[in-house]
């Protein structure tokens, strides 16, 4: 199973960049999440690696080996389309051996490899049906099935999930992830969905406007993000701008209002203007211990598991928190309350270059 | 990696053979005869001083789309109501109807135009028509105009009710649950959303109108004192047989060919322009006199009206030939000459069709997958052109070509076969090109990615999903040339096609004449109507 490389891939379409410079390593055998918004230049890394895009600039290698420039049908990099795009004129069986006709595979071996296939997926009394004639979860296995079966070693999937509905979704994340580990493929999964993304990778790379910003194991993106984007897209944060007292054992910030602030060791200057952010998840209230800051409670939302709570602190800044809905009836609207974190909870940034608004937008 | 550069130098090679093809063999000798306009602009400018011809040229123009103009009129004014019945209301025997609309679209243009003068006009002694036949139209222009409604209405109905079947109803409900009558709601809310389909059918009716030729001269042949009426197109064919004795007439052929093809593209643009810009007065409504119009016996009326036309002014008129070979007095049919221009045009049907599939597809391959480049877009648009152009003009265009270069010899068969390959190679194009559009590029991709080669991912998974538009393309593209005249005629003149052998037996004005015809005409329908039930078959399986 090979590892892909990808050195400054740059592609353009018109005036836009889908890919500015992009670099990736992904693993042998590794299962990687691409995740990223609408438009970050996802599905193009995902055709760069398959060779349906060529870059403008740049390379891909597969084991070291250059293939910037090898047809698609030479990269051994089965892609897995959205709509999954199963033949409509042939049978489930005829769609999973497709890859083996084409390479003219002997009868005996075409046989063997359907039934193992049939059976991984679990689809061997549908094997005469059509396409259509199929659920959604049921076309999704046998795309993978014929991907599986085409002799592939590495898996290119393009929003494998999303054309489910929203139940069957989250059961399949672990049923998808465990079939192609336990073929040790090298996969690579584009997607939007962040608990996708972080249910299901060895590693995460979170990518934004044609640039890998962060790549790690789903608790290092989560705990340690990188820069403000990627602490916001990744479960939403609260940010405070201020001044930097003191970077280590913790990180000390004065906002402009005279707060300080507590945040986790960092190497940022003291002195300097920073950003810290911290997960609504982790940001706790307290109608008695006065916390950090003061706001006064604006809107309560219930979301089933969680309690969403939007507040206005004293100085006119708005702040979120999630609390688990047993907590219920415990703070309503119109309290004030004190606002703190574990200082481990506290990320802090230097200051972006064009602004913290700017940072954290979704296009 | 050798291999790879050496395939897409290949692949590439391969395009632009194509795309040469399709300029230098299609669109090229379609527009060739422009440049006579410079290369002999004097005999032009003395045919300008030649008032007796400049007469009968702007005669036979002005006819042309004057016919052309009130023919696409009638076709809305008539075409539309039956397409609303077809599309929107459910009664018994729809289906019926809805074949009969196609049933003129089986009847080769000959056949049809023979079959419809008979029917409409006072008709020579020696032809015998039937006492039922109604016979009271002495006016060629009158008649050409209500056989050009004949075969073309099929098409602006076909064209009216493919829009308006993807023409969301919910628009038309939401209007009517906000109080406006059926009519109201109709005219204001459906039929703006509409001007795609209008313009398609115009623009389908005024080409087929404009380049008419076989069936136009066969009725003026017909009906009894037509001489001196000519349209464009028939022009042409008369000259073009004449040339041969009368050599000064390849200025007057020129300029006529000229004028159709430069008239004909600047009223595509124009009807493209004014159809989709020109901002009717839709909105004005009228609630009173429209909910009466909605109500009670009016729809029932327009409805009764618009079968009423169809059946007195298309279906009647196409199929009167049967009466006349049945009523009158069976004369001696000599059989082979006939049988042998049936080979013959056969023969070059075949050959038309093979050479527009192979070179047809792959043209309609790139366009689809490089819409938007620049070059596609143009292939794209220049494609209409041999559809628009009247196929005499074009014929003769194309004839004036290859008789002044050697790279082809002259040869009768080949140049009917490269005039017919010009008119009916887009047909294939856009049916092929407008099939593989809709085709998700995934499939091929994921095919690619799975391993297979750009062959390979065409042959097995994209091929599969168009055979079918391939295959009704092909169709089209025979019968149309199985029933061509006008370009057959302008290329060259005394060609034996089985259309042109019944011009030249109606031409003999006798008896035996007209009935060795009328047998002629229901053979070529008979055979004409076995491809279109093929086509149907084709075109129903693919819905599916």
């Amino acid at each position: 199973m090979p590892s892909v490389r990808l050195i400054g891939l740059r592609k353009a379409f018109g005036g836009i960049k889908a890919a500015d410079g992009l670099d990736l390593e992904v693993r042998n055998g590794e299962y990687l999440c691409l995740l990223g918004p609408t438009g970050a230049g996802k599905t193009t890394a995902l055709r760069m690696i398959a060779g349906l895009v060529s870059p403008d600039e740049g390379k891909v290698l597969f084991n070291g080996e250059d293939v910037t420039n090898t047809p698609v049908e030479e990269r051994k990099a089965a892609l897995l389309p959205q709509t999954y795009s199963l033949f409509p004129q042939l049978t489930v069986e005829e769609n999973i051996t497709f890859g083996l006709d084409i390479r003219g595979a002997d009868d005996r071996l075409k046989e063997q490899v359907l039934i193992s296939m049939l059976d991984l997926v679990r689809l061997s009394g549908r094997s005469t049906a059509f396409p259509r004639e199929l659920s959604g979860g049921m076309q999704q296995r046998t795309a993978l099935a014929r991907a599986l079966a085409s002799g592939a070693d590495m898996l290119l999937l393009d929003e494998p999930l999303r054309a489910l509905d929203a139940r069957l979704r989250i059961s399949l994340r672990t049923e998808l992830r465990s079939l192609v580990k336990s073929l040790r493929m090298t996969t690579i999964h584009v997607t939007h969905d962040q608990d996708e993304a972080l249910v299901m990778a060895d590693r995460v790379a979170i990518i934004r406007e044609g640039r890998i910003i962060q790549v790690g194991t789903p608790k290092e993106v989560w705990d340690r993000p990188a820069t403000p984007f990627v602490a916001n897209f990744l479960g939403q944060s609260n940010f405070f701008i201020g001044e930097v007292l003191q970077s280590s054992p913790c990180t000390l910030l004065r906002t402009p209002d005279g707060t300080v602030l507590k945040g986790r060791s960092s190497d940022l200057i003291p002195g300097t203007q920073a950003v810290m952010g911290v997960k609504i998840g982790s940001t706790e209230l307290s109608k008695e211990r006065p916390g950090y800051l003061q706001a006064k409670v604006e809107r309560i939302l219930f979301e089933g598991r969680n309690l969403h709570m939007d507040m206005m602190t004293g100085g006119g800044q708005r702040l979120s928190a999630k609390l688990p809905s047993w907590k219920k009836g415990r703070i309503t609207v119109g309290d004030t309350v004190g606002i703190y974190w574990e200082e481990e909870k506290g990320t802090v940034f230097s200051m972006p270059a064009n602004g913290l608004e700017s940072e954290l937008k979704v296009e | 990696m050798v291999a790879a550069i050496s395939r897409k130098r290949f692949l590439t090679g391969w395009t632009a053979f194509i795309i040469l093809f399709f300029l230098f063999f299609v669109i090229l000798p379609t527009i060739y005869i422009l440049s006579y306009a410079f290369t002999e602009w004097g005999s032009i400018e003395a045919l300008l001083e030649d008032q007796g011809r400049m007469d009968l040229i702007w005669g036979a123009i002005g006819a042309s789309f004057q016919i052309a103009g009130i023919v696409t009129v009638i076709d809305i004014v008539t075409g539309l109501p039956m397409a609303w019945m077809l599309v929107r209301k459910d009664f018994r025997g729809k289906n019926l109807l809805d074949t009969l609309i196609d049933m003129p679209l089986a009847v080769p243009t000959a056949a049809l135009g023979f079959s419809s003068a008979m029917f409409f006009a006072i008709t020579d002694e020696s032809l015998q028509a039937p006492s039922f036949a109604l016979g009271t139209i002495g006016s060629p222009y009158l008649l050409i105009i209500l056989l050009h409604v004949v075969f073309s209405y099929p098409y602006m109905v076909r064209s009216l009710s493919a829009i308006l079947v993807q023409i969301d109803q919910t628009y038309e409900t939401a209007g009517r649950t906000l109080g406006a009558s059926p009519l109201t709601a109709a005219r204001t809310i459906t039929l703006p959303l509409f001007r795609a389909g209008l313009v398609t059918g115009i623009i389908l009716c005024f080409a087929r109108s404009l380049s008419e030729t076989g069936g136009t001269m066969i009725a003026l042949a017909t009906m009894a004192n037509a001489r001196g009426f000519a349209t464009g197109p028939t022009l042409i064919g008369e000259w073009k047989d004449a040339l041969d004795s009368q050599p000064d007439l390849a200025a007057p052929l020129a300029f006529v060919s000229i004028l159709l093809i430069l008239l004909s593209l600047a009223l595509l643009v124009v009807i493209k322009l004014v159809v989709m810009r020109v901002h009717l007065p839709m909105g004005r409504i009228w609630p009173r006199p429209e909910r009466l119009l909605s109500r009670g016996v009016f729809p029932k009326v327009k409805d009764g009206l618009a079968v009423l036309f169809l059946v007195v002014f298309v279906l009647v008129p196409s199929f009167f030939i049967f009466t006349y070979v049945g009523s009158v007095e069976p004369t001696a049919f000599d059989w082979a000459p006939f049988i042998r221009s049936l080979l013959y045009s056969f023969l070059i049907a075949g050959v038309v069709t093979g050479i527009d599939i192979a070179l047809g597809v792959p043209l309609a391959l790139y366009i689809a997958k490089n819409r938007s480049g620049r070059l596609a877009g143009a292939l794209d648009v220049l494609v209409n052109v041999p559809l628009i152009v009247p196929t005499a003009a074009l014929g003769y265009s194309l004839g004036v070509f290859w008789a002044s270069q050697e790279i082809v010899p002259t040869h009768d068969v080949l140049l009917i076969v490269l005039a017919h390959v010009a008119f009916t190679y887009p047909l294939v194009v856009r049916n092929v090109a407008g099939a593989v559009e809709e085709v998700d590029p995934a499939y091929e991709e994921t095919a690619r990615t799975l391993g297979a080669r750009p062959v390979q991912a065409f042959r097995r998974v994209l091929y599969p999903m168009v055979k079918s538009s391939i295959l009704a393309g092909a169709i089209m593209a025979f019968t149309r040339s199985l029933g061509e005249t006008g370009a057959t005629q302008a290329v060259v003149a005394n060609a034996q096609t089985a259309p042109v052998y019944i011009v030249d037996l109606i031409n003999l004005e006798t008896a035996a004449g007209y009935y060795s015809a009328g047998l002629a005409c229901i053979m070529l329908i008979v055979i004409s109507f076995l491809f279109m039930l093929a086509l149907r078959y084709v075109t129903n399986r693919r819905a599916r």
